[in-house]
């Protein structure tokens, strides 16, 4: 009968294996995480400037990367000002700073993390539900700031009114208009955005049946199943 | 990079997945019941499940699209992986357990060949 | 030494007697996850409940916070519980650990209020240091940050010093550089960022690499202990065990946070190394089965503690499916694409959370309450012994009831929301309002109160086992822990 165990099975190779194999992963970490922020710091391949926030941003199906990809568009200032990149950096810091301070994440979803009691937010500026691409970013700004007395949805869930200024309101828009242009790798898959194309080009109405109304009288019909 | 799982695949997906789960667990029971008890009866059982979980595997590589030069390769080395763990497990508890044998009067021969 | 069956402080080292403490405010916590998430489950039910009083939003944080510090404090506590009897030598600034952990209650107490009543803030710097972060599981502000980076440190610093004034053990190595981890890797969440795809990035690193590395490492720390006291296992290969599973669980774990880096701007290699670990992922799990029916096998499962055993054996049950089959069900890139974000999560998270770590705690309120009475009697035949059962029965159920319905309103939303109607606004509602979701939530409630019901009756049960026992606790075989 032995007393000393087998090499292979000894704590000492074993501890020395944890200590390789941790720090091993953990270096490999280290090099991806330097490698990721190039691509997620603002300006970097996937996460847009903060001036995005000054063009059209639209969400379509991607052939050739077999996804749904952010497309950049015209020029499209929100609420009509265009800003420049400190600006705007600034601006969507107080958004991204409101939906901090209001707890966003505890209801909603976003980039798909956070509770799961309200909507996703990741394309949430993209939303058939605002209406029309005139209307959008007043209402976005009305309803954020007074959600309670708006009907949302037959479940009866409704957002709670969280003191939210207009100052927080308008950053709080260019905080989602900004995000929904960050490439996700596809996530939301089959997401159906708003029409922005200008008047102009635009087919006809009443080809499609009924565009869903702005959020103020949204009432989504319950599922047919 | 990836092929998104189609609308009537889901179903499929999300059982599979489960399957290769249960069917890996219920291997590497029947495995190290067999090995330590020395019946060696169980051992056809145990290697039924890895074809379950096999099969399970494939249905599940097939449904989510796993197939291109990276994701063949993975399924490939879960399949291996898979059927090989318990065999490396159980002779790691055998080698590590020696020492205790040693003045336990050995519950049961400590080497039997992988 | 007190009378058998008799709570006495005087049946407990220093550390210990902290430990209770620890315990103490831990399952008080325990009670307030479970209130806090009865809430925010009726509001699915009633929206109307509390709106605008205590919405839904306040619930949520109180229930998901609570559970992070409850389990911390288990943690905590369960390290000092075993402190002096591995390193054979008093805590060394035990009056400090004391102290702190006063103040980090009396923190937490101010946090829980700051929640309840004020809950929200301007969007102003003021409020993410005063009122709220703002970000699932690390919500505290940032003053309590720091606080808890200065907790962490005095107990590094009373774990490493212990250690090395006394016995160096293995245990103790593998705990001091994991305390080390825990302390480092809270750092990187503490900081504001406009940029949404950085915060998340680092938001996973303190969630993740925290959740699934190191509490896991610390749990294998203490139950390692456990294993050399109620087992009697040989000490060298529990550490040799112990070795083998921080490398199993580090090896898949550390890279294992690609899986969460699929959607939030993060490059599309990360799709690949998720996927991969993922699919290696059940590897850790069967090494978990065969080594379990090993030592089964070897030393007959006769043990010292009863409940505490069978909470042990209910956590490798619960790690393997909550991690194992409910994490592999969703985590392919190929699939997560629709479940990501939906009822899918919270019903993997529960189980798993509860599987691997509530599990794990419970285990050794057991064995501390077993020390406390004098080390009582908990074999078979307790007197008393049905409400550890039907407390353990109904927790079990109730969790399992919660899963399955969290389970079928995510397979009906990543269908409904995700697949067929896109992700909009209207398809979340759609999804909302179907059927199998609503009713699921009904589901869920019933399996709460069936939870709850399990939670009184274990905190009755560890106020009174082993009150009437005058039976001494069965001995282990093998090496005592305290040589």
């Amino acid at each position: 009968m032995q007393t000393t165990p087998l090499w292979w099975a000894s704590d000492s190779f074993w501890r020395k294996m944890a200590i390789w194999i941790t720090g091993g992963s953990f270096i490999v970490l280290i090099f991806l995480t330097f490698d990721t922020l190039s691509y997620i710091t603002a300006g970097g391949k996937q996460v847009p400037g903060y001036a995005v926030i000054n063009q059209r941003i639209d969400y379509r199906f991607d052939a050739g990367k077999n996804r749904y990809m952010p497309v950049i568009g015209p020029e499209e200032p929100l609420f009509g000002k265009v800003l420049g990149e400190a600006e705007a950096e600034a601006l969507v810091a107080k958004g991204k700073l409101t939906t901090q301070a209001k707890n966003c994440m505890e209801c909603h979803t976003l980039l798909g993390n956070g509770a799961y009691y309200a909507p996703d937010l990741t394309k949430a500026w993209l939303d058939p539900a605002w209406g029309s691409k005139e209307v959008r970013e007043q209402t976005m700004v009305d309803f954020l700031m007074n959600p309670s007395d708006k009907l949302h949805n037959v479940v009866g869930r409704r957002m709670p009114r969280l003191g939210i200024t207009e100052e927080e309101a308008r950053a709080t828009v260019a905080f989602l208009k900004w995000m929904s242009a960050i490439d996700t790798n596809g996530f939301p898959h089959n997401f159906k955005a708003m029409d922005q194309s200008d008047p102009v080009q635009a087919p006809p109405a009443a080809a499609e049946p009924v565009q869903p109304a702005p959020p103020a009288d949204a009432v989504p019909a319950p599922a047919q199943q | 990079m990836i092929e998104p799982v189609h609308l009537a695949d889901f179903f499929t997906v999300f059982f599979s997945a489960a399957m290769v789960i249960l069917f890996g667990a219920l291997y590497a029971l029947l495995f190290a019941f067999s090995r330590v008890g020395q019946r060696p009866g169980l051992m056809p059982l145990a290697y039924l499940s890895y074809l379950g979980l096999a099969a399970a595997a494939l249905i599940l590589a097939r449904a989510a699209n796993l197939h291109g030069p990276f994701w063949t390769p993975v399924v490939g080395l879960m399949l291996a992986g898979y059927l090989a763990a318990p065999h490396f497990i159980f002779r790691l508890c055998v080698d590590t357990h020696l020492v205790e044998d040693a003045d336990e009067s050995s519950l049961f021969p400590t080497r039997q060949g992988g | 030494m007190a009378a058998l069956g008799i709570f006495d402080t005087a049946n407990l080292n220093g550390g210990q007697r902290l430990a209770v403490k620890y315990f103490t405010v831990s399952l008080i916590l325990f009670g307030a996850q479970i209130l806090f998430g009865m809430l925010a489950g009726l509001q699915y039910l009633k929206p109307d409940f509390l709106y605008e009083v205590v919405d839904f939003s306040v619930n949520r944080t109180l229930h998901v916070n609570a559970m992070v510090v409850w389990l911390l404090y288990g943690f905590i506590g369960g390290v000092y519980w075993l402190l002096e009897d591995e390193a054979q030598h008093p805590v060394v600034g035990l009056w400090l650990g004391n102290l702190i952990f006063f103040i980090l209650t009396l923190a937490v107490a101010v946090v829980v209020l700051v929640y309840l009543i004020i809950q929200v803030g301007p969007g102003e710097i003021e409020s993410i240091w005063f009122i709220n972060e703002g970000r699932e599981y690390i919500e505290a502000p940032r003053w309590a940050d720091i606080g808890i980076v200065v907790s962490v440190l005095v107990f590094f610093f009373n774990v490493a010093a212990t250690f090395a004034k006394g016995r160096y053990t293995g245990v103790a190595g593998v705990l001091v550089a994991d305390l080390l981890a825990l302390f480092g890797l809270y750092l990187a969440g503490m900081f504001f960022t406009p940029n949404v795809s950085v915060d998340q990035f680092w938001w996973w690193w303190v969630i993740h690499l925290w959740v699934e590395a190191t509490w896991e490492v610390l749990v294998g720390c203490i139950m390692a202990y456990m294993l050399i006291v109620t087992l009697g296992v040989r000490r060298k290969i529990v550490e040799t065990w112990l070795y083998i599973e921080v490398a199993l669980m580090f090896g898949s774990g550390i890279l294992g946070l690609g899986h969460h880096y699929f959607w939030i701007g993060t490059p599309d290699y990360w799709l690949a190394i998720g996927g991969f670990f993922s699919a290696l992922e059940p590897i850790p799990l069967v090494a978990m089965v065969v080594h379990a029916v090993f030592d089964s096998g070897v030393h007959k499962l006769r043990n010292s503690n009863h409940p505490a055993l069978a909470w042990t054996i209910g956590q490798a049950a619960g790690n393997f499916f909550g991690a194992g089959v409910w994490g592999f069900m969703h985590t392919l890139p190929q699939i997560n694409l629709y479940t990501h974000g939906t009822q899918w999560t919270p019903s993997h998270g529960h189980l798993a959370f509860f599987g691997a770590y509530s599990t794990a705690v419970i285990g050794f309120f057991y064995l501390a309450v077993q020390k406390s009475r004098g080390n009582v009697w908990m074999s078979g035949n307790i007197v008393g012994g049905w409400k550890w059962k039907w407390a353990m029965f109904w927790l079990w159920t109730g969790m399992i009831g919660m899963t399955v319905a969290l389970l079928i309103a995510g397979y009906e939303q990543s269908q409904i929301e995700r697949a067929m109607e896109g992700s909009t606004w209207m398809g979340y509602f759609a999804a909302q309002a179907h059927p199998w979701f609503t009713q699921a939530m009904n589901w869920r409630q019933i399996s709460g109160w069936g939870f709850t019901l399990g939670y009184c009756l274990l905190v009755w049960d560890l106020l009174t086992i082993g009150k009437r026992e005058t039976r001494p606790a069965l001995a282990p075989q093998g090496e005592p822990a305290t040589a």
